[in-house]
């Protein structure tokens, strides 16, 4: 999935004064790299994921999947897009709390459509592969906050994402953990050949990237040392 | 997927637990109230209609002062009965035939919103005006061959209340009677008369004796019933005579003012409950944001979003109507023993009779679909989320 943004600008407005989350951003995804984005609280990191996960409009710029202009595209096919092609993975999770683990990871492959025994096949296997084989039927509430997250990056892998975009993925968690979710998210990149965009300011992530920017004020950056080697 | 939904629409549902149930409960009240007062209308309703049918066809003679409704008048004077004889002479009249109808007799003693029962008391050789052709319960008995007679026979209702069986000696007002047969129909009004010869009815009430409040004229066939009404009030100008159609008229507005009512009740019950419905889930879908903003972000058709808020508001219709048609049955029987002093127990076997399974099955829709009306707005709410925002917002 090649995503291409030009002059990516989100503003809002509170009252009379007008805040500019993201700032002119024109950057490239045509690879499956795993590329943090960094920056301080308030500088535009989630608004950025927002609008390259197509889930926000911006207010001015162009947002290219695969060369085509995600502002022609109609609703139902973002949606598409974000269904089929994008995975995400949240700060606080976002599982829903009524479904159990497997349900949860289960849903996105409802919603595609497929077949229920397919289903819960791939559910489990994912759920396997993070290492929650034995919690499958657990509520999120049961479940560890280390736990939930990594439900959270199997349902992101359930329709075989192109990308997935993870907002402060280790935002929740203690240290520990949020190594494993990082190991996790490198595994994915580079077994699944599934590019990664995560918001971060967690150093270990910034360590695993191929690719580091940076925002401030709404204007991204590539920093100067941006290609790893050493992983 | 669609079982999926239903019970992930169940969980979210009973996440609320409280305030789930008090909704369920609010939507049960409703329709136990509109079931009760509806059944309980539609059955004095069907009463009053059934009474014509008594007198199919037939003029209904009765003082002028009365009012009659259907078939029973209410007020005026009691007639001679010599009158009889008087229209039996005019052009058009075949049969002409007195009748005392009284209510209530002596059993309970007690004036009922609903008569409790009737006693009807007609000359043998009349009774197939009213009872034409009715058979006798289980082919057991006969109707009294006798005018002198102390036969009677009863309404299905009656003998089942007081265990009376064909054959049985029964004292009404001191005086010794036999129940020659009882009545096999489903007319409510029958089914609560003890119908007699008019001479037996005369010792049992000798404060009547020589009157009637009715005469009943079947006339010749093809005879033009206004010119027969008009000749039997012209000879007989104390008395008016009413035709199926004038006495049907004249019940109308009051079936019409009940059916008002009882739509309007209806409305104001349904519109509280479309209120309740729509408040709970709007607080419902505004509670979940996070979890709305989720599905969209993952892609989640926004039909699916709809279909999810729609079902919830509609389960809660579903329990709550399904709980408010059992406890309004229940109460349309507990009003409908009250109103007629006969044992609850008595309504069980024929309780469709008082509650008809349309109307239950109507009601139940009607709720239903008053719920999933409710869930239209915060529907649209949970689909108009701005996925952002509701991912931002901390709960």
């Amino acid at each position: 999935m090649k995503i291409r943004t030009v002059d990516l600008t989100k503003a809002y407005h509170l009252g009379p004064s007008e805040i500019i989350a993201v700032n002119r951003v024109s950057f490239e995804i045509n690879e499956p790299n795993f590329i943090a984005i960094i920056g301080p609280s308030g500088s535009g990191k989630s608004t950025l994921l927002n609008l390259i996960g197509l889930n926000d409009a911006p207010t001015s710029g162009k947002i290219f999947i695969d060369n085509a202009d995600a502002a022609l595209l109609s609703s139902s096919k973002r949606r598409k897009i974000r269904l089929l092609r994008m995975g995400f993975v949240f700060q606080t999770f976002n599982l829903l709390p009524t479904l159990n683990a497997l349900e949860n990871v289960e849903l996105p492959m409802a919603l595609a459509g497929k077949p229920k025994k397919e289903q819960r096949v791939k559910a489990k296997k994912l759920l396997e592969n993070v290492s929650l084989g034995s919690r499958l039927f657990h509520r999120p509430k049961e479940l560890s906050i280390g736990e939930m997250q990594r439900v959270a990056i199997a349902r992101a892998l359930a329709n075989n994402p192109e990308i997935i975009i993870a907002d402060e993925p280790t935002g929740e968690l203690d240290s520990k953990t949020a190594k494993e979710i990082i190991a996790l998210l490198y595994e994915v990149n580079r077994k699944e050949k599934t590019a990664i965009i995560v918001a971060t300011h967690d150093e270990k992530i910034v360590d695993a990237a191929d690719k580091i920017y940076t925002i401030q004020d709404g204007r991204l950056r590539l920093q100067d040392n941006a290609i790893f080697s050493q992983k | 997927m669609k079982t999926r939904l239903l019970t992930f629409c169940f969980r979210n549902l009973f996440r609320r637990k409280v305030r789930t149930v008090l909704c369920i409960i609010g939507v049960a009240l409703a329709t136990t109230f509109v079931v009760a007062v509806g059944a309980a209308t539609m059955r004095y309703a069907t009463v009053i209609k059934e009474m014509n049918v008594l007198f199919n066809g037939q003029i209904m003679v009765v003082d002028k002062n009365a009012i009659v409704i259907q078939a029973i008048p209410m007020g005026g004077s009691l007639l001679p009965k010599e009158f009889t004889g008087k229209i039996q002479n005019i052009s058009g009249v075949e049969e002409a035939a007195p009748i005392l109808f009284i209510t209530p007799i002596g059993i309970g003693e007690i004036i009922q919103p609903v008569p409790v029962n009737f006693t009807i008391g007609i000359p043998i050789e009349h009774w197939h005006l009213i009872l034409d052709s009715i058979p006798l319960k289980g082919n057991v008995g006969h109707y009294p061959t006798n005018e002198s007679s102390n036969e009677i026979v009863i309404g299905a209702s009656l003998a089942d209340q007081y265990n009376w069986t064909v054959g049985k000696q029964v004292t009404m007002l001191s005086r010794e009677l036999e129940i020659a047969g009882i009545l096999d129909t489903k007319m409510a009004l029958l089914n609560r008369c003890i119908i007699m010869p008019l001479q037996l009815a005369y010792k049992i009430y000798p404060t009547y004796t020589d009157s009637v409040n009715i005469i009943t004229v079947k006339p010749v066939q093809g005879y033009p019933l206004q010119n027969l009404t008009d000749a039997i009030e012209s000879k007989l100008p104390s008395l008016k005579a009413l035709t199926e159609d004038e006495r049907y008229d004249m019940i109308q507005p009051i079936l019409a003012q009940i059916e008002v009512w009882n739509i309007g009740i209806q409305t104001v019950v349904f519109i509280m409950s479309l209120i309740l419905v729509m408040t709970v889930t709007i607080m419902s879908v505004s509670e979940r944001r996070r979890d709305f903003a989720t599905l969209d972000a993952m892609g989640a058709p926004l039909s699916y979003v709809f279909r999810v808020v729609i079902l919830e508001s509609s389960l809660i219709g579903i329990l709550g109507g399904a709980l408010g048609i059992a406890l309004g049955s229940l109460a349309a029987l507990i009003l409908a023993s009250l109103y007629t002093n006969i044992p609850l127990a008595q309504f069980f076997p024929t309780f469709y009779e008082i509650i008809p399974p349309f109307y239950m099955l109507e009601t139940f829709i009607a709720i239903v679909a008053v719920c999933c009306i409710g869930g239209i707005i915060p529907a649209i709410n949970a689909t108009r989320m701005r996925i952002a925002e509701a991912l931002r917002a901390e709960y």
